[in-house]
């Protein structure tokens, strides 16, 4: 009895653990949503962001996206070819990439290089006082570190988005037109009348609100961490963990709202 | 590379980013271009399934619009197209809905009319439809035949399946066999007879051919009028009695249209008319109660705005999350947060036994303010009244422009040592969703906190709500 | 200038801060001494409105920054200067930048000016021409000696040091020690220290305060602490293992 009891408790307590940490995250968007309409606004600590998030990790975007690009219209060929309908291997790949793979893998990329990397830099300025250092000196590290980082999420992220989702349909083309010989012109073709502006649109719409999301786990994680160099390793883990479970699960309910 | 700055580098980036951005949606928007320009038509079908927005009208294969518009007339598909504006559509061109393949989209196809036949008019009619045969029809018409088919061998099965019916088939063609042995005998035994025969046969038919002839000509004498029924054809008294009959005919009505017999007493009684009338009024009034019910919970509407405030004196930022919802066109509640970084200044002066007075300042950190209003709207005014900032007040707002601009007055915190608080702005729509808004806030304070400010909000209305809430699936 | 009036804070059920009432002297050094994991930086965290205590106030020229906001607690904290124990240095910046980032953020002096003042600040904690230096290339003397530099460079009224000479060398000690005493004196500065070093107890402090058990036991001049008949002291001061502090 005692046991079960012991259990129900555990799990209660886990469960509001997690209302409580949503709670928070949510806490210090509204935050961040105060402080960014609040000037000055850094610019020179958001472009140090946006290059961190988004130039440094075009390299990454470029080759996944590639790569997914490829994978599918090879994967998508063994399929069509049952149906004589090779030339909708285009189509596919461009809606595939435009709608999901493009805005989620890059999303995934990204929060595994920039969030992680944010939960592991506010955490260490966490754990060694720098924190504590800028509000003292009457910086508010909401402003300081935070907002910068939020905004180069939610602007990078689409930028890296549409490289992914182009790249992804050049790999498609590549693989498609001269390895499988898919006649050139039906494939863009079919790419021009299946793929809607709204499909793109809304594939940044989810990319930019994705940036949102890791940035914003990324900072919360690293801004609250607490024990040592331990305490960093954790907050890194646990940032990308929920970062990229977030991600996918937030997709999900975008697409059912948007397509 | 470490010559170029951060700023250069993000720059580049956003630039080819944007520039890809814009060759993707100018290739795949392409299909699109010069549709906007076009002219409306409509054209009602009586079943538009798998019709879609934006779905493609073609002549012979050529895309020359699209189809804007889907609505319901008279329990049939009203469907609006768009054409390019260098295609012309004569008055009797025929639109059909048809389908790329059997599974593949709908779009409507138009076949051209009669050249020099006149144009139809910018918002005019397609008049000629064809049902095509949909998919569903077919397969349903196709499982009858079939079902036919298969009560025909289902009977045939019974009637020769088993070994009895084994036996019969047997027997009938040994019954044939034997029939046929016969004839072939009879046949050889009466040759000359058969002879005979044809030769009786041709000289039957010539004397036919005579007879013929004869009947020919007594149809002659009777339309001449010779004989009994050549007069009773011919004769013009048949035709007067008719014609009285029908004059007769025609008095009895114009008598009912006079008012005159029972009949038409019942048709041209003024009584009659206006019960008729006031019924129908009635079925109208209904179907007006009906609309009435309709919109009104069309009207039931619930906004979602946040709405940030930057006060320039003090440096601050205010925020407001605001739920609205509006039971019916002139009525509100409003209930949201404020996120106030300021607070509350309360300023205690206490004086020990002999020692000089202290003067101590607190700031209520009470970071986070309620607003919990009722409103009730009288055409370009709206009246509110409630909690603003977690303090009582009232408000004022003045609507012009369709909505789009709003004046807002509003007086609350009725402190015994302050001023009242008093805030004033106008707010803009200059997007769907996005406002811009300028003001004043707290403009009579003795504490220092009066401060112009800007503004921005966004509102998401119902429609976006609904969406929000309509189309996410639960789980069950 | 400085005032703790009934400060009471607890961390979830844990008791750190039980009362604390304490006067700091305008322009002298003020010694916060007590037991490792005391709550002696959670004392000092309290006088710079990082923490908030439970209940109590904490008064700095008058104001309570308890129940302050965060804009005008902004204001106060210009009058601080903080050296915290690891000196907390930004590490993605070079000591040029660290010590010109309050500078940068609070004044609207140009680049030359700001290069010029920083220049000033490393030659008066001793360490001049680090400027293009990382933190990282640092000892960690040199680290605190950085911070103390970026703590003073907006010419602050009072300066905290967080356990200033903890993880040195006893040479790098007294350096410190030293630099804390001209500094005081050069820029006429409150200084509040902690500290469980006692060699360095008698040489910085004008006042020390002995904090034991979320209290403090004991408040007085260097010489009235020296004198000072307090079990709790005593053993403390002499390091014995007898007494009313139990290690285990």
């Amino acid at each position: 009895m005692n046991r079960i009891s012991a259990a129900v408790d555990r799990f209660g307590r886990a469960v509001l653990d997690n209302i409580e940490e949503m709670g928070r995250i949510f806490i210090l968007f509204i935050s961040v949503l105060m402080w960014m309409v609040r000037p000055p606004l850094k610019l020179r600590l958001i472009f140090k962001q946006m290059e961190f998030v988004g130039v440094k990790s075009i390299f990454v975007v470029v080759l996944t996206g590639t790569f997914t690009g490829m994978v599918m219209a090879l994967q998508g060929y063994y399929g069509f070819r049952m149906f004589n309908a090779e030339s909708l291997v285009g189509s596919t790949v461009a809606l595939g990439m435009t709608r999901e793979l493009g805005p989620v893998l890059t999303a995934l990329m990204v929060t595994a290089r920039a969030g992680s990397a944010m939960a592991a830099e506010l955490g260490t300025m966490r754990v060694t006082e720098q924190i504590d250092a800028l509000s003292v000196m009457a910086t508010n590290p909401v402003k300081h570190l935070i907002v910068p980082r939020i905004i180069a999420g939610v602007i990078m992220l689409p930028a890296l988005t549409i490289v992914s989702d182009f790249m992804g349909i050049l790999g498609g083309y590549f693989v498609g037109v001269p390895i499988l010989n898919i006649n050139a012109g039906a494939f863009i073709k079919n790419i021009t009348k299946m793929v809607d502006l709204g499909d793109i649109y809304n594939g940044l719409i989810k990319a930019a609100f994705f940036g949102l999301i890791l940035s914003l786990v990324g900072c919360y994680k690293g801004f609250n961490t607490t024990g040592g160099a331990e305490g960093v390793g954790k907050a890194t883990t646990e940032a990308v963990v929920l970062a990229s479970v977030s991600i996918l699960v937030s997709d999900y309910f975008l697409t059912a709202i948007m397509f | 590379m470490s010559s170029i700055s951060t700023e250069a580098k993000v720059g580049l980036f956003v630039l080819v980013a944007l520039i890809i951005l814009g060759y993707m949606s100018f290739r795949v928007g392409e299909k699109g271009f010069g549709l906007k320009k076009g002219y409306p038509v409509h054209v009602v079908f009586d079943n538009a399934t798998g019709l879609e927005k934006d779905a493609s009208v073609q002549i012979a294969g050529v895309e020359v619009g699209r189809v804007e518009d889907i609505s319901l007339k008279d329990g049939k598909a009203l469907v609006t197209l768009r054409i390019v504006p260098n295609v012309r559509l004569e008055k009797d061109v025929q639109a059909k809905i048809k389908a790329y393949g059997i599974l593949g989209d709908k779009y409507v196809d138009i076949v051209p009319g009669t050249l020099g036949e006149a144009y139809i008019a910018v918002g005019g009619d397609i008049v000629r439809t064809e049902q095509q045969a949909d998919i569903d029809k077919l397969l349903s018409e196709l499982g009858t035949i079939a079902g036919d088919v298969m009560e025909v061998t289902a009977s045939l099965k019974n009637s020769m399946g088993g070994a009895k019916g084994e036996e019969n088939i047997r027997a009938i063609i040994d019954n044939t066999r034997a029939i046929t042995e016969d004839l072939a005998r009879i046949v050889r035994q009466n040759d000359a007879k058969l002879n005979l025969m044809v030769d009786n046969l041709s000289e039957a038919s010539s004397e036919m051919r005579r007879t013929f002839a004869t009947l020919n000509s007594i149809v002659e004498k009777i339309d001449s009028g010779e004989g009994t029924i050549g007069q009773l054809v011919e004769n013009r008294d048949a035709f007067d009695n008719l014609n009285q009959t029908l004059v007769s005919l025609k008095g009895i009505t114009e008598k009912i249209n006079r008012g005159e017999g029972s009949i038409g007493k019942l048709v041209n009684d003024e009584d009659t008319v206006d019960n008729l009338n006031s019924s129908l009024k009635s079925i109208g009034k209904s179907m007006d109660g009906i609309d009435r019910y309709v919109s009104k919970s069309e009207q039931f509407k619930t906004f979602l705005s946040y709405r940030g405030e930057y006060l320039f004196d003090s440096g601050d930022g205010k925020g407001y999350i605001d739920l609205t919802i509006r039971p019916k066109e002139d009525k509100f509640y409003v209930l949201g947060l404020v996120t106030n970084p300021n607070g509350r200044l309360t300023v205690t002066d206490t004086t020990p036994a002999g020692g000089a007075t202290a003067r101590t300042e607190t700031w209520e950190r009470d970071e986070l303010l309620f607003t919990a209003q009722i409103g009730k709207r009288f055409k370009d005014i709206a009246l509110r009244g409630g909690v603003f900032e977690s303090t009582g007040g009232v408000g004022v707002d003045y609507f012009a422009l369709d909505d789009r601009l709003q004046l807002t007055f509003e007086v609350f915190d009725f402190g015994s040592d302050r001023n009242a608080h008093l805030k004033t702005y106008a707010e803009y729509r200059f997007l769907k969703h996005i406002y811009l808004s300028a003001g004043w806030d707290d403009f009579i304070s003795n504490e220092g906190g009066d401060s112009p400010f800007v503004g921005f909000s966004i509102k998401f209305e119902d429609e976006d709500l609904k969406y929000l809430l309509g189309s996410v699936p639960m789980p069950n | 200038m400085i005032k703790l009036v009934d400060v009471h804070k607890s961390f979830g059920r844990q008791k750190v801060l039980g009362g604390i009432n304490l006067d700091i002297e305008d322009g002298k050094t003020t010694v916060i001494i007590g037991g490792s994991g005391g709550g002696k930086s959670v004392l000092l965290k309290h006088i710079i409105g990082l923490l908030r205590p439970d209940s109590g106030q904490v008064i700095v020229d008058g104001v309570d920054i308890a129940s302050l906001n965060d804009r005008d607690l902004n204001e106060i904290r210009k009058k601080f200067g903080m050296l915290f124990q690891e000196a907390a240095l930004f590490d993605s910046m070079n000591v040029m930048e660290n010590v010109a980032f309050p500078l940068r953020a609070h004044t609207k002096k140009k680049d030359a000016e700001i290069r010029q003042t920083v220049a000033e600040m490393l030659k008066a904690v001793g360490l001049p021409g680090v400027e293009n230096k990382m933190p990282s290339e640092l000892s960690g003397g040199m680290r605190k000696r950085v911070g103390l530099a970026r703590a003073i460079a907006l010419h602050p009224q009072i300066v905290l040091f967080d356990e200033p000479t903890t993880g040195l060398d006893p040479v790098m000690t007294e350096a410190i020690n030293e630099l804390i005493i001209e500094t005081q004196k050069s820029f006429e500065l409150t200084c509040v220290v902690i500290s469980h070093d006692v060699q360095s107890i008698f040489k910085v402090g004008h006042r020390i305060a002995m904090l034991y058990e979320g209290k403090i036991v004991e408040y007085g001049t260097s010489e009235e602490i020296r004198g000072s008949s307090n079990p709790v002291l005593r053993q403390f001061l002499s390091g014995s293992l007898e007494g009313p502090i139990s290690v285990m």
